[in-house]
């Protein structure tokens, strides 16, 4: 928590000298005594080594995503984190850069520039792009920039959707930009000084190298005069101008740098999927960088990166169903075991659990033993699960959609209550997320993965509501 | 919550989802049965088949046009239990949620590439879709059955692409003829809905219907649009057709309810993805669909499984059918891999696709293949909405 | 001329129903100072409400009772179910995060809208429902002036957004509830230290913009048909946008901005093109923040030195 009336550098003075205590000690004081530098030099080390770690082209998707995703995260942490302007029209940048690549690259035009050529001046032209939409932000502060980039970013998809029929005066037949609903296919591979990059692999280690490149030239620009003087607009503009701090002109720089950024990823992006189609930069993906960015604290770096890192990532974990029913008990293991202290309590409420499925199931099989003569759907652990879970033959869906609704109503009652009353509640709470997850959603993740990542969205933010490694700060009160 | 053990918990976490993700592709499971077995003892008798395989589907299972997904969802997961009840096969179903985003169907495929069970893949639903899988399945030599991605050029560009459903350039001729010369249509106006299949179809359409000699006009409206009562002011006196090729029947039915409030005299034309019986019943309209209209068909075998399938999951449209017929299609070639006493790998099935020839299908129709992976023969039946919203084949 | 008035009359009935939803946005920003991103959910869960009454009471073709009350009771039933639901989101994602910086209670609202949305996915799947208002209430039904046929359902939708609308006014400037409102609004803490319950008044103010969302919802369904789980989020979008052109925090601003919208919308359509509709849409609307960069209604923003 902020503690008002306290220096910052003794605050952190402070925190250094904690005692560590426990088996990560040794590692966190060593962390801790390193610089920066080593500590990134470290983590790329560590997502180098992950290619070879696994052969599975899945996973590397996974990483590709990750990492572009990385790369919006920071683009827009030095809009939204640095410079504090609430900037929701981000994704046109990346469509921008996406699709400008498409034009210089592939058979739309039949030009095929070859890429140290390509990307330049792709960045660039995003940069430039990004300088003319900031130009509101001179007259437009706070919620009103944001819907007037929202507005821009809406532009661009119909722009996207709609150009491909375009009927200039001059010309006989309509122009077709875009390639509209179609998007533009058959982007050329990438090919920088000779060095073809023909696989998903490939292009993991690109990603990586200008991953790095742009955590670098971002933390020595946050250092830089410029970073303080977003840091002063951000806080407070008028004070900042009145110091000489040219205000707009950092608006615009922030702006146009964040534009550059995701031009780049956008231009990767459309290499790596060889195609560029308006689907790709809906809303809905402005909404998870927002939340990969806010997840892992605004204004930092790391933040950004580690925020992105949960975004990109947990959906396609949850995305895999074989093992999606390990994951919920080990996931809801590992909750407990978090928050239920001492192991004597946790002891007692897993064994309070399974006594009450047990008790349950019997009192169903005898009252109404249709209710349990349902089949469980098959995969690791049913033979456990078999004599504990009640599983109706009939109304199925019925019986679990009610079920649905009590346990959202139960597990917020949960946090209204405290010591015994909740422990008593979480029992039955439990019970019915089993039940509620072998009836209706282990039959359909997809539903579910956007159900639990909202639900994580919301737990997070009001548990931290300052991002993981982001600082608490407070807010100029109105 | 105290900040070490928070640390401690998410990493916890995060280990155990890695862990569990990378070798969720990589092993066979336990609940798989690991053994493929060959059938060499069930020669002679056509019952029960010993066929075990994984067949991932593809398709917008949440987001804006999930109502489109989760019927063909439904559809493959009825036609497994139906075979599997059948054959005595044991084949079973992987999801992939796509959206109906290019992106996210580029990360589901690498994950069914490297899904060892998974023999075939039934989808992706879009054309889009289907351009930036192509090449990831056609690596892997992996066989994919679109039940609904009707770009004309997808059949020729990928190798390993099989579909069925015609495509745009059978449609759109179909429905221009029967305009032309059967409605008399001097002036129709193509309303497309922003996506590509709408535009695919809207510019075989206005092709065909423009060697017609008819005039047409050419509008868009995005699926999201909740009135369209502005488009339908606009809408000249002297239209005599609106032709809609759009995805959404709802959002058709409103567009109809729209025109009779505002007294216009133009009858609306669909393609198949208005075809749904319970969503679009303007009387006086009409509609074209590659299936004849199941429910109304006399085979008793098909009014079961519909039957069967109302009673399990309710109502269904357009899009279910097809999904249906190709998860069909890839057992049916499985099921032969394994009666020749060979396992169900996808080189077997990939090789096996081509010589499916199901004389008969959900579809009403026999099912084979061409060259490159289309349908043969397809036809358009186009369809009368009577008074009562009875679907009524005209053609 | 007719052709005109008839635009006008759709864009009227659009713009009311953006108008409601923009208003709930407004309220609640103009107390907390947040985007309640989850609003559009709300709205949708009203029109499912309504829905479901509607089909529990024999549905559009053979309803129990008569008309009127089918109506009544489908609006009842949807804004106090709508209403329920804004309170408790509030209770659990909003009130935790008061102190918070402000983007925060943003995510919790964009974790929230997810959730909602695939709750809605689950219980409902995807179906499209219609309400099928053409055999409840037939197209014959209304008024004919000349050519101009304006139905009754639009009639209907008009009236109540009008009547809801006043009723708001007269609750935020007449009654001691809208007094502690219009405070809390301008200085949280001085009204705590007047002796205002700050909390109940947030919980008020949900609570009413929810129904409102809810009334909308059940509206959308009786002229637009179409009730599907992802309506909320496109109308809450279009409702966002109406409350800020209007500018935020100002409730006849959001009314303006709501009728703004739904007349650009109308006319665009049938005056320009269907085609580039949206695009029009959104270049009045950024003109219109560059000329006022307040909004419409707004007053700028004072900064105290």
């Amino acid at each position: 928590m902020p503690r008002i009336g306290t220096d910052e550098w003794v605050e952190q003075q402070e925190l250094r000298t904690e005692y560590y205590t426990g088996l990560t000690a040794p590692a966190r004081r060593a962390f801790d005594r390193v610089g920066p530098g080593p500590r990134f030099l470290t983590f790329l080390a560590i997502c180098a080594l992950f290619p070879f770690l696994t052969d599975s082209p899945f996973l590397i998707r996974v990483g590709v995503n990750v990492l572009l995703f990385a790369l919006l995260a920071l683009g827009l942490n030095i809009v939204v984190g640095w410079a504090g302007l609430l900037d929701l029209g981000y994704v046109a940048f990346y469509g921008f850069g996406a699709y400008m690549y498409a034009w210089v690259s592939s058979g739309q035009f039949d030009i095929h520039l070859p890429t140290e050529l390509a990307i330049p001046l792709v960045v660039t032209a995003s940069a430039l792009l990004g300088l003319l939409l900031g130009l509101p932000s001179w007259r437009l502060v706070g919620d009103y920039l944001a819907i007037t980039t929202l507005f821009f970013a809406q532009i661009f998809v119909e722009l996207a959707l709609n150009l491909d029929r375009l009927q200039l005066p001059w010309m006989d037949e309509p122009l077709d930009l875009t390639g509209g609903p179609n998007g533009i296919p058959g982007i050329d591979r990438m090919d920088i000084l000779g060095i073809e990059l023909p696989g998903v692999r490939d292009y993991f280690f690109l990603l990586l190298i200008v991953f790095a490149l742009v955590v670098i030239g971002l933390y020595y620009v946050n250092e830089s005069r410029t970073g303080r003087g977003w840091r002063a607009s951000r806080e407070d503009p008028l004070a900042a101008e009145l110091m000489t701090t040219p205000v707009n002109r950092l608006k615009l720089l922030a702006f146009a740098m964040g534009a550059a950024i995701a031009g780049l990823s956008g231009s990767i992006f459309a290499a790596v999927q060889t195609g560029v189609f308006p689907q790709n930069f809906e809303v809905v993906l402005l909404i998870m960088i927002y939340a990969a960015l806010i997840l892992g604290g605004a204004g930092s770096i790391s933040g950004a990166i580690l925020g992105a890192i949960i975004v990109a990532s947990v959906p396609e974990i949850l995305r895999t169903p074989e093992n999606a029913r390990f994951l919920f008990y080990a996931a809801a293991i590992a909750v407990l075991v978090a928050t239920v202290r001492p192991w004597q309590r946790l002891a007692v409420v897993v064994a309070a659990v399974v006594a009450f499925g047990a008790v349950l199931y019997q009192l169903v099989a005898l009252a109404w033993p249709v209710g349990v003569e349902g089949e469980l759907t098959g995969g690791r652990f049913s033979g456990l699960l078999e004599s504990w879970m009640v599983i109706p033959a009939e109304n199925q869906e019925l019986i679990g959609n009610i079920a649905f609704v009590l346990l959202v109503a139960s597990v917020l009652t949960l946090t209204l209550l405290r010591g015994d009353a909740r422990l008593m509640l979480l029992v039955p709470t439990l019970y019915l997320a089993s039940f509620v997850w072998e009836n209706r959603l282990i039959a359909q993740p997809s539903v579910t993965r956007q159900l639990l990542f909202g639900a994580i969205l919301v737990a997070m933010m009001t548990r931290r509501p300052h991002g993981l490694l982001g600082t608490p700060r407070v807010e100029n009160p109105v | 919550m105290r900040k070490s053990s928070f640390w401690l918990l998410l990493a916890l976490i995060a280990a155990l989802a890695i862990v569990a993700a990378g070798c969720g592709g990589d092993d066979d499971g336990d609940d798989e049965p690991a053994a493929q077995d060959t059938t060499a003892a069930e020669t002679g008798e056509a019952e029960a088949v010993d066929c075990t395989a994984s067949i991932g589907i593809m398709g917008p299972f949440t987001g804006d046009v999930a109502a489109i997904g989760q019927e063909q969802l439904n559809w493959a997961k009825f036609a497994i239990d139906q075979f599997n009840e059948e054959r005595g096969t044991t084949f079973s179903l992987v999801e992939g949620d796509t959206q109906l985003d290019p992106a996210q169907a580029a990360t589901v495929a690498p994950q069914f590439v490297s899904n060892s069970d998974i023999v075939a893949v039934v989808g992706p639903a879009g054309s889009q879709e289907v351009e930036a899988v192509g090449s990831i399945y056609g690596d892997a030599g992996i066989a994919f059955i679109s039940p609904s991605a009707t770009a004309t050029n997808l059949t020729e560009d990928f190798d390993t692409f099989f579909r069925v459903v015609p495509t745009d350039a059978d449609q759109g001729p179909t429905d221009a003829t029967y305009m032309a010369d059967e409605l008399g249509a001097q002036n129709v106006l193509i309303i497309d809905d922003q996506s590509s299949y709408s535009t695919g179809l809207a510019d075989s359409t206005t092709a065909a219907l423009e060697e017609a000699g008819v005039t047409v006009s050419r509008e868009s409206v995005s699926q999201d649009q909740t009135d369209f009562s502005g488009l339908v002011s606009s809408v000249a006196d002297d239209t005599d057709v609106v032709f809609l090729p759009w995805q959404v029947a709802a959002n058709a039915q409103l567009f109809g309810n729209q025109l009779a409030e505002q007294g216009k005299e133009a009858v609306i034309f669909g393609s198949d993805g208005l075809f749904s019986p319970d969503d679009f019943k303007i009387a006086g309209s009409y509609v074209s669909s590659f299936a004849p209209d199941i429910t109304g068909l006399d085979d008793p075998a098909i009014q079961e499984l519909v039957a069967a399938f109302e009673a399990e999951y309710g109502d269904f449209g357009t899009f279910g059918p097809p999904t249906y017929a190709a998860t069909t299609v890839v057992m049916e070639a499985a099921t032969a891999v394994c009666e020749d006493g060979e396992e169900p790998t996808r080189e077997a099935i990939l090789e096996q696709m081509p010589e499916t020839n199901l004389s008969e299908s959900i579809l009403g129709q026999p099912i084979t293949f061409t060259e490159s992976g289309d349908i043969e023969d397809a036809t358009f039946f186009i369809f009368q909405v009577g008074e009562d919203g009875s679907y009524e084949l005209v053609q | 001329m007719d052709f005109f008035v008839q635009q006008l009359v759709n864009g009227v009935t659009l713009g009311s129903v953006y108008a409601l939803i923009a208003l709930g946005y407004s309220m609640v920003y103009g107390i907390l100072k947040l985007l309640n991103f989850a609003h559009g959910e709300v709205y949708m869960m009203g029109a499912f409400i309504g829905y479901f009454v509607l089909t529990g009471l024999g549905g559009a073709s053979s309803p129990m009772l008569p008309v009127a009350p089918v109506l009544i009771l489908m609006f009842l039933a949807a804004m106090l179910g709508a209403g329920l639901l804004g309170v408790v989101i509030e209770r659990f994602a909003y009130r935790p995060l008061r102190d918070a910086p402000r983007i925060a209670p943003l995510i919790s609202a964009i974790g929230v809208s997810f959730f909602l949305q695939a709750s809605a996915l689950l219980l409902f799947s995807a179906q499209f429902r219609t309400y099928n208002t053409p055999q409840l209430i037939p197209f014959s039904t209304g008024l004919e002036v000349g050519p101009l046929r304006i139905s009754l359902v639009r009639m209907l939708v008009i009236g109540s957004s009008i009547f809801l609308m006043i009723a708001l006014t007269l609750l935020v400037n007449r009654t001691r509830l809208g007094k502690a409102m219009r405070a809390v609004s301008y200085d949280r803490e001085a009204a705590a230290m007047m002796g205002i319950d700050v909390d109940r008044v947030i919980v008020a103010t949900f609570f009413i913009g929810s129904v409102l969302a809810g009334a909308a919802g059940v509206m959308v369904g009786l002229v637009f048909e179409r009730v599907f789980h992802f309506m909320g989020f496109i109308a809450g979008l279009k409702g966002f946008t109406a409350a800020v052109i209007g500018g935020i925090g100002n409730i006849p601003g959001a009314m303006l901005g709501g009728l703004l919208i739904g007349l650009a919308e109308a006319f665009s359509s049938s005056y320009i093109s269907s085609t580039f509709q949206n695009l029009i849409v959104f270049g009045i609307l950024i003109t219109v923040m560059l000329v006022r960069p307040s909004g419409l209604l707004g007053s700028p923003v004072l900064k105290k030195v």
